[in-house]
């Protein structure tokens, strides 16, 4: 086992779904900042591994629109490919080298949140999935446009249903409130009604299910929202000028700023620094919305440095994280391990692309706050670790994490139970909480009691140990 | 089933995982403009416990309260129709789906009652924006938490047990915000994994307890009031047959979270809001006959699950309000599979000690075609001023309007009494 630095620990703890032997052992032998450059340029890393596990247990999330359109002729509306791409958006946080991509790849569909599952897009939202990836780690303006563009996002905001004479102000609202320059920016509802003409005519063909430009719908005449200004005199210039629009928006100071702030949030703290987010909100404005040298500056800034811990873990990174520090790996056939996963998440409130409103998961601890979090937060952790539920993932026993020769005492034995799997040891009051748990009465175990092949801490109350370090408040933050 | 690509998730109870806010999700997301509301008042709250059925799927009021009296009722559904000789008497132009003959003795006493025609203020025939709308409660504002969790936030901080979704792990856009909220399955699991009976329970109880005492407050906070409703939960399942008066709950998912429910109000845990959710009222075909099928069965176990939560709780019901929502009615007209796609207008079913019961309250537009809307029965009755009357008149909160902002005054119906 490599003994990670702090530094590299944090970065996989905060660029990754949580560290992995090896992980660490990669990130240890290129540097800190050499395993980031490679994770921003994830075209260059090979996933054949993963790229083939979903091409072949999920294919359908790979299809055209059309081609589902096709296929499900007699099934129309079937979430079948939405729940496909949950699983593999699962698989994929737990065994893609490419972390990085994941993780923003995450962040963008809460950014630009489509709900999946979700009725309108059953045919489309595997799609919008892959435009997101696309541009993940590209430009803020280039993702905006393909995605206020994309069927997924017309029909998930109604603009498809938009029309000049009756212009529905849902997606024009959320653009301008979520997507680009937050509510702060002080736009008016006049504002809002012009970004929803604006957006007039942009929508669905009913029969291809592929996005499209309707002239005959577009609002013609002048339109102002905040600083943008266009005579907007032709239906046939309508498509142009969204595009002009959305790129205009996505340059705009507030847009930075609220990008910036976003991104702090996911990995620095909840309460980034007003510094940290003007510098980072430069830096997006002086590289035309690139998204990477704005990670690359929050990643090697000393605010992130101190950040260790600050952040609580949510339930779709614990569950993840739990799967990858146990080295577990799919399941040989099929996809029912996976799927298990993914039930998991659901029950944990914290599906990929599950949340409802337009305005993706929160990603601030008092949002996860709750008792019934905790409690299943500790359930998953021993379901998954003592394989009762998902049962068919493959990989090591728990009986490998003992080390051989077996330590001297249960001190010894959590110590190095807990560097393996959340990679610190315990303090000594928690190593007493479970030395509790495994005491009988008339048989109280301590730290200092000596470990004996029998114990049952390395027999049938292996799992529970190995739980209750997950369980560990520790482990609770990342 | 393949009249409606969402009805597959709906039986599935899938559609609800997409609007779920997650386990107990508290969501606190920056300012929300119009709620910035003083979090927890000083005094404990008095009123009567608030339970919130959601018929998922769009209920068809129509078929359950049924207009009988009005002539386009029958012409609208000339084969799914209930004629009104088989019909309980409900006043005037109303009776009664015959399923619900087990809550007729609450009728007569005045314990249940309805109103009709009860509708949101922009109607939408999706079920996803519908059901997310009526949640929010805020239509035409940017409040994005759900209109129980505002009431909630308002009220000083309680249990555990203050606000819980009952039947489902799965908390509804209603209590998702920054108010704790707990969900549970059945009480019966909401326990350790590894607890197979007392003694293991408080094996693992004592070490989780431990291994938290010095966690930031942000993880022991929920660490700890989870251990203390496990121990809870676990006492209330330890005693058995609970049910009193005779009560038969049906063997239902409804049956067992209504007697969750009942068996929390029992212990006076401080159960201040419940939320349960009863799925699979997206009938789009095949809805049935009077005495056989889909709407039959269903009205029944709803009928006999709340009859047997009105017996087991005996007086305690004089302290309770419970309110049936959907996200919309159905169409009038009813289409060429024997069934009605989504509609509007709709029935709310009202019961507890203070309903004014035994009638159907609201204004009834009327079913002829100048009165539809769309071919919907119009909402005469906007949901939150419904809602706004019980806050007001059984939970102590006159003033709403951190809770359904922009609602303005609204007329009284008299559908609740005061409390004593």
């Amino acid at each position: 086992m490599v003994v990670a630095a702090p530094s590299v620990l944090h970065l996989l703890r905060r660029a990754t779904y949580g560290p992995t032997e090896e992980s660490i052992a990669q990130a240890t032998r290129l540097g800190a900042r050499a395993w980031l450059e490679r994770q921003l340029a994830p075209s260059g890393i090979v996933d054949r591994t993963t790229q083939t596990l979903v091409e072949q247990r999920f294919p359908r999330i790979g299809w055209s629109i059309p081609k589902v359109r096709q296929y499900y002729l007699s099934d129309p509306g079937t979430w079948a490919v939405m729940y496909d791409l949950g699983r593999a958006t699962v698989a994929r946080a737990i065994w893609s080298e490419r972390q990085l991509h994941e993780v923003m790849t995450e962040f963008w569909s809460n950014h630009l949140n489509v709900t999946s599952p979700s009725s309108d897009v059953w045919d489309n939202r595997a799609h919008y999935d892959t435009v997101l990836r696309t541009h993940a780690l590209g430009r803020f303006d280039d993702l905006l446009v393909a995605a206020t563009q994309h069927p997924a996002m017309q029909r998930y905001l109604d603009n498809a249903s938009s029309e000049a004479s009756h212009p529905n102000e849902n997606h024009g609202r959320e653009l301008l409130e979520l997507h680009t320059v937050g509510i702060a920016a002080g736009y008016s509802e006049t504002d809002v009604k012009n970004s929803a003409r604006i957006l007039t005519g942009l929508g669905v063909d009913d029969d291809t299910g592929l996005g499209t430009f309707r002239s005959d719908r577009h609002f013609v005449g002048p339109v102002t929202v905040l600083g943008f200004e266009h005579p907007n005199g032709t239906a046939k210039g309508g498509r142009s000028v969204a595009a002009d629009y959305l790129r205009w928006l996505a340059r705009h100071p507030a847009t930075a700023a609220s990008i910036a702030r976003k991104l702090a949030l996911r990995f620095v703290s909840d309460d980034p620094s007003p510094a940290l987010v003007s510098r980072l909100a430069a830096t997006y404005r002086q590289h035309g919305t690139a998204i990477s040298p704005v990670l690359r500056q929050l990643f090697t800034s000393r605010e992130f440095a101190a950040s260790a811990g600050a952040k609580v873990k949510r339930p779709y990174e614990d569950v993840v994280a739990t799967v990858r520090t146990l080295g577990l790996r799919p399941d040989p056939k099929g996809t029912k391990g996976i799927e298990a996963l993914h039930w998991m998440l659901s029950d944990l409130g914290h599906a990929p692309m599950a949340w409802a409103p337009p305005n993706g998961y929160p990603d601030i601890a008092p949002a996860w706050r709750s008792a019934a979090g905790s409690l299943a937060r500790w359930n998953a952790h021993l379901n998954i670790a003592a394989r009762w539920w998902p049962q068919t993932l493959t990989g090591p026993r728990l009986t490998s994490l003992v080390p051989k020769p077996g330590p001297a005492t249960h001190a010894g034995l959590l110590d190095a139970l807990s560097r393996q799997l959340i990679h610190q040891t315990l303090p000594a009051a928690q190593k007493r909480a479970i030395c509790g748990f495994l005491s009988e009465p008339g048989d109280v175990v301590q730290p200092s009691t000596p470990l004996r092949a029998d114990s049952p801490a390395v027999g049938r109350r292996l799992p529970y140990v190995v739980a209750l370090i997950l369980d560990s408040p520790l482990n609770a933050v990342r | 089933m393949n009249c409606c690509p969402e009805s597959r998730g709906l039986a599935r109870r899938s559609l609800l995982k997409g609007l779920a806010a997650g386990v107990g999700l508290a969501v606190v997301d920056g300012p929300v403009p119009g709620t910035r509301y003083a979090f927890g008042a000083s005094s404990p709250y008095v009123g009567d416990t608030l339970v919130v059925l959601s018929l998922r799927g769009g209920f068809d009021g129509l078929n359950a309260i049924v207009p009988v009296g009005d002539p386009a009722y029958l012409a609208a559904r000339p084969s799914i129709g209930l004629p009104e000789r088989v019909l309980i008497p409900a006043g005037g132009i109303f009776g009664l789906h015959p399923a619900l003959a087990p809550l007729k003795p609450f009728w007569d006493d005045g314990t249940f009652g309805a109103v009709h025609a009860v509708g949101q203020v922009n109607p939408t025939r999706s079920h996803f924006q519908a059901m997310t709308e009526l949640e929010r409660a805020a239509p035409g504002s940017s409040v994005r938490t759900g209109w129980l969790d505002r009431t909630l936030g308002l009220r000083a901080p309680g249990s555990v047990f203050q606000g819980a979704q009952v039947g489902s792990t799965e908390t509804p856009l209603s209590l998702s915000g920054p108010a704790p909220e707990l969900t549970l399955h059945t009480l019966k699991d909401f326990d350790v994994n590894g607890a197979w009976d007392a003694t293991e329970r408080a094996r693992w109880t004592t070490a989780l307890r431990a291994l938290h005492a010095d966690a930031p407050e942000v993880i022991a906070g929920p660490a700890r009031a989870a251990l203390g409703a496990v121990t809870t939960a676990a006492a209330i399942t330890a005693q058995t047959d609970p049910a009193a008066n005779g009560a038969q709950y049906p063997d239902s998912t409804l049956g067992a979270a209504l007697r969750d429910v009942a068996r929390l109000m029992k212990q006076g845990v401080g159960l201040q809001v419940a939320c349960v959710d009863d799925g699979d009222w997206d009938m789009h075909a095949g809805v049935g006959a009077p005495d056989d099928g889909w709407m039959h069965d269903n009205l029944t176990d709803l009928a006999q699950a709340l009859a047997a939560f009105a017996t087991d709780l005996g007086s305690l019901l004089g302290g309770v309000t419970l309110v049936t929502l959907s996200e919309f009615g159905r169409r009038v007209g009813e289409n060429a599979s024997g069934g009605v796609d989504h509609g509007h207008g709709n029935a709310v079913l009202l019961l507890g000690g203070g309903v004014a019961g035994g009638k159907v309250h609201g204004r009834w537009p009327g079913l002829d075609d100048a009165h539809l809307v769309d071919g919907d029965l119009a909402g005469t009755t906007d949901h939150r001023a419904l809602l706004a009357e019980i806050l007001a008149v059984r939970c102590g909160q006159s003033d709403v309007t951190q809770i359904f902002p922009g609602l303005g005054p609204t007329k009284p119906l008299g559908i609740v009494r005061h409390r004593p």
